[in-house]
């Protein structure tokens, strides 16, 4: 996997005119290297960051980081002390790291440059990675797919164990607690988010007031009750071995609790919407027909947050390319077709204002002739009759 | 600390003791005043822990670093605070909804937003926390006649120290860090996995209403024995620990954005040998010799020379760094921050690392603020207390 990740790049960078990759972000950091950095706050990942370089001509990435053991098997004379691209004395270092490797003129791109990296750099050209970074990531490999499975399924099985803690008066951070405990017990090797158990309002102008006048989600977890008959939308995701899982659910507190008609009813077109979707998903569909077939499965309106998407991708981040029916807007959609690899994250949105509404998230690899699941987890307490 | 207490259910209803709208207009007024002192008009900021400084909002935590994007803007002429969020949930009441920008994946629309929240607003020096290919361009595209610059020192000068309540905010945080250790201590029998510690860690905080951890990297050993620097490895998730091993664990916790961190070394299944106690007295002496030595004026390299004088051998890569809202600068150790500065205020995690190859490695970690009348330890995990 890590082989033809690396392969990925270099024809990615060959495509793209570029002779080396300079990466400090942690997500690109793990894909260029394959070194699964523990769960860390983001103050902690700019101080101590681990820095990936890649040179074609090399056997692999170079990795720079404090925690030597994270870097995989095989890795030999390639794993370097961390970098420290924060402080001068580490920024000139890597800097004369990179002339080292590379002859003058070369075309490199970062992903990011802090101010005393940028400094140290002088009058070297800064290309941006982002380019290369998505053409080599969109596509999964069919270890990608099995990393993203297994972050997925240890995910759902800590779920399980969670469910039964939504009883009144239970708080989000107890939930976080119980579900932290049990992906660490089942083998994940990271959280990736604070896990959000967000009680939704009946109506939209019950508040949080937001920017579009739309629905507010995700909204950070606190340690609020919750009440018998919250609606709540639960989305949590882990990772393995750098790899993102993706568990959006909508649940209702009580054990006895079960939803109303109407709120069934939002189930019921989630489905449809869902349905819809996955009928024209193979190779060859533009992003574009799916955001039209979900929205005329829901009657004529978009079926999904307005700060948000239809569908994104999973892979080193939680959220990446493709996104679908975001505010890239819709020649962005129609010109993004699917492809065999391809990973979408489904996660229609159905409010029903003065009844809250139904929101739940499912992953499908795209396969050469249509789409494979790599999610499956009930939705109860919705579809139980 | 002796007679605080830490806050529990009844704050809210009783006051607390911290005054968080005082404490976020402290923050602003320090931050503007030290704009002011660089003559920068704007400050264009994307890093999570320095948009939470200026802003004062609780925004969603996910872990990792994510390449430059201005996310917060802060007006040094009006101390207006501009924020990248889609709602309020979160948002202090003073930043209000004309002062929110929504969410974009779009860099151009993102521009515009940018562009129209300083509409108006004259803005020739920029100073920004990063910088990235597609930030720059964004940025350009806000202020395109601005200079930009590195925010670095504005940030340093208003962050670095710390106010008797962000001080409370961080003993707070070593408190939660604490009872996490306590957990931890107690799952430290043989046949214990990583992954059980990492789990009984992250429910430990998450069920005192603090579930970011300011890293899951909680449980170290001595490394191979044939590195001359004898540096820690983490205890891998899949790992078993055996009876007599040491194992270092050093929890953090975050309260109200505020970290402490406290490290300290056990023996699995509870018995010291010889050489695991006088390695532990030896790390422990060392550390307390760092801690003396954390004076206003001292540097940086007064700190590594402290360790260095008391024989156990090298600092590991880190010896002291700051912490605050999350882990700041300085960051000291050999060959980094010798010419850092300690001032009145400052806050330092050091972390003392001590390994002797057939006996282990010992980490004993302590935060601890630089005050006028000497250095005082806000973490209390295994060390005298009441006055001895």
């Amino acid at each position: 996997m890590r082989r033809e990740r690396f392969e990925k790049l270099v024809s990615a960078m060959q495509r793209e005119g570029i002779d080396g990759l300079v990466l400090l972000g942690t997500g690109a950091v793990s894909y260029a290297t394959g070194a699964a950095y523990p769960g860390c706050d983001s103050s902690r990942s700019v101080l101590d960051r681990p820095v990936a370089v890649v040179a074609p001509g090399e056997a692999g990435p170079h990795l720079f980081t404090s925690l030597p053991d994270i870097a995989p098997e095989g890795a030999d004379g390639l794993v370097h002390a961390t970098a420290s691209p924060e402080c001068d004395e580490g920024a000139a270092a890597l800097a004369e790291f990179v002339s080292d490797l590379f002859p003058a003129g070369a075309r490199i791109a970062f992903d990011d440059v802090p101010h005393p990296l940028r400094r140290s750099l002088g009058s070297r050209e800064v290309v941006a990675a982002a380019g290369v970074l998505g053409a080599a990531k969109i596509c999964k490999t069919v270890d990608e797919l099995a990393c993203i499975r297994r972050a997925q399924a240890v995910n759902e099985a800590a779920m399980l164990d969670v469910r039964p803690l939504l009883e009144p008066g239970v708080r989000q951070t107890d939930l976080t607690a119980g579900f932290v405990r049990r992906i660490f017990e089942l083998g994940v090797s990271a959280n990736c988010i604070d896990p959000i158990w967000q009680p939704m309002p009946e109506r939209l102008a019950a508040g949080p007031w937001t920017t579009h006048g739309d629905v507010a989600f995700p909204v950070g977890s606190t340690d609020a009750f919750l009440r018998y008959g919250d609606v709540v939308w639960v989305d949590t995701g882990v990772s393995y071995e750098g790899y993102a899982s993706d568990f959006g659910r909508t649940w209702i507190v009580g054990r006895d609790a079960r939803p109303t008609p109407r709120q069934e009813s939002q189930f019921q077109r989630w489905t449809e919407v869902m349905g819809a979707v996955l009928d024209c998903c193979r190779p060859g569909v533009s992003a574009l027909r799916l955001c039209r077939a979900a929205t005329e499965a829901n009657g004529g309106s978009r079926p999904w947050l307005p700060h948000f998407y239809l569908a994104h991708g999973v892979g080193t981040e939680s959220a990446e390319m493709p996104l679908i029916g975001s505010d890239l807007g819709e020649a962005f959609d129609e010109s993004l077709v699917l492809q065999p690899g391809m990973v979408l994250v489904l996660e229609p949105v159905i409010w029903d204002d003065g009844a809250a509404g139904y929101r739940s998230e499912d992953i499908y690899a795209v396969t050469d002739t249509s789409w494979t699941p790599l999610s499956s987890h009930p939705f109860d307490p919705y579809g139980i009759r | 600390m002796s007679g605080d207490t830490d806050l529990g259910l009844l704050a809210p209803r009783d006051g607390g003791r911290v005054d968080f709208a005082e404490l976020r207009s402290q923050r602003r007024q320090r931050l503007v005043a030290s704009m002011r002192d660089d003559g920068a008009d704007l400050l264009l900021l994307g890093r999570p822990s320095n948009v939470a400084f200026a802003s004062g909002a609780r925004q969603l935590w996910t872990s990792g670093f994510r390449p430059y994007s201005p996310g917060c803007v802060v007006e040094a002429a009006t101390g207006r605070v501009h924020l990248l969020s889609t709602w309020d949930s979160g948002v202090p009441a003073e930043i209000g909804h004309e002062d929110l920008f929504g969410l974009t994946w779009n860099p151009s629309v993102y521009a515009q937003r940018l562009k129209a929240a300083v509409d108006g607003y004259a803005a020739s020096l920029v100073a920004t926390d990063g910088w990235s290919v597609a930030g720059e361009q964004i940025v350009l595209a806000a202020v395109p006649e601005a200079q930009v610059v590195d925010a670095t020192p504005i940030l340093r000068r208003a962050r670095d120290n710390k106010s008797p309540a962000e001080l409370f905010c961080i003993s707070t945080a070593a408190s939660i860090a604490e009872s996490a250790m306590s957990v931890l201590a107690a799952l430290l029998t043989p046949g214990i996995t990583g992954r059980q510690l990492q789990g009984g860690y992250a429910a430990a905080i998450a069920s005192l209403g603090a579930p970011t951890p300011p890293t899951e990297a909680v449980a170290w050993t001595a490394g191979d024995p044939a590195d001359p620097a004898g540096r820690p490895v983490r205890v891998a998730l899949d790992r078993v620990l055996r009876a007599g091993e040491l194992v270092a664990i050093n929890p953090g916790a975050f309260y109200a954005g505020y970290e402490a961190g406290v490290g300290r070394t056990f023996v699995v299944g509870g018995t010291r040998r010889t050489g695991q106690r006088e390695l532990q007295e030896r790390c422990r002496e060392a550390l307390d010799g760092v801690i003396s030595a954390c004076l206003p004026g001292a540097t940086g390299a007064d700190l590594v020379a402290a360790w260095d004088s008391a024989g156990v051998g090298p600092s590991r890569d880190v010896l002291a760094r700051g912490v605050g809202l999350g882990a700041e600068e300085p960051v000291i150790g050999p060959g980094r921050g010798s010419r850092e500065l300690l001032s009145e205020g400052m806050v330092l995690s050091l972390e003392g690392w001590a390994a002797e190859e057939g006996v282990g490695g010992v980490l004993e970690q302590d935060v601890v603020a630089v005050g006028g009348d000497g250095p005082r330890v806000l973490t209390r995990y295994g060390r005298g207390v009441g006055g001895s």
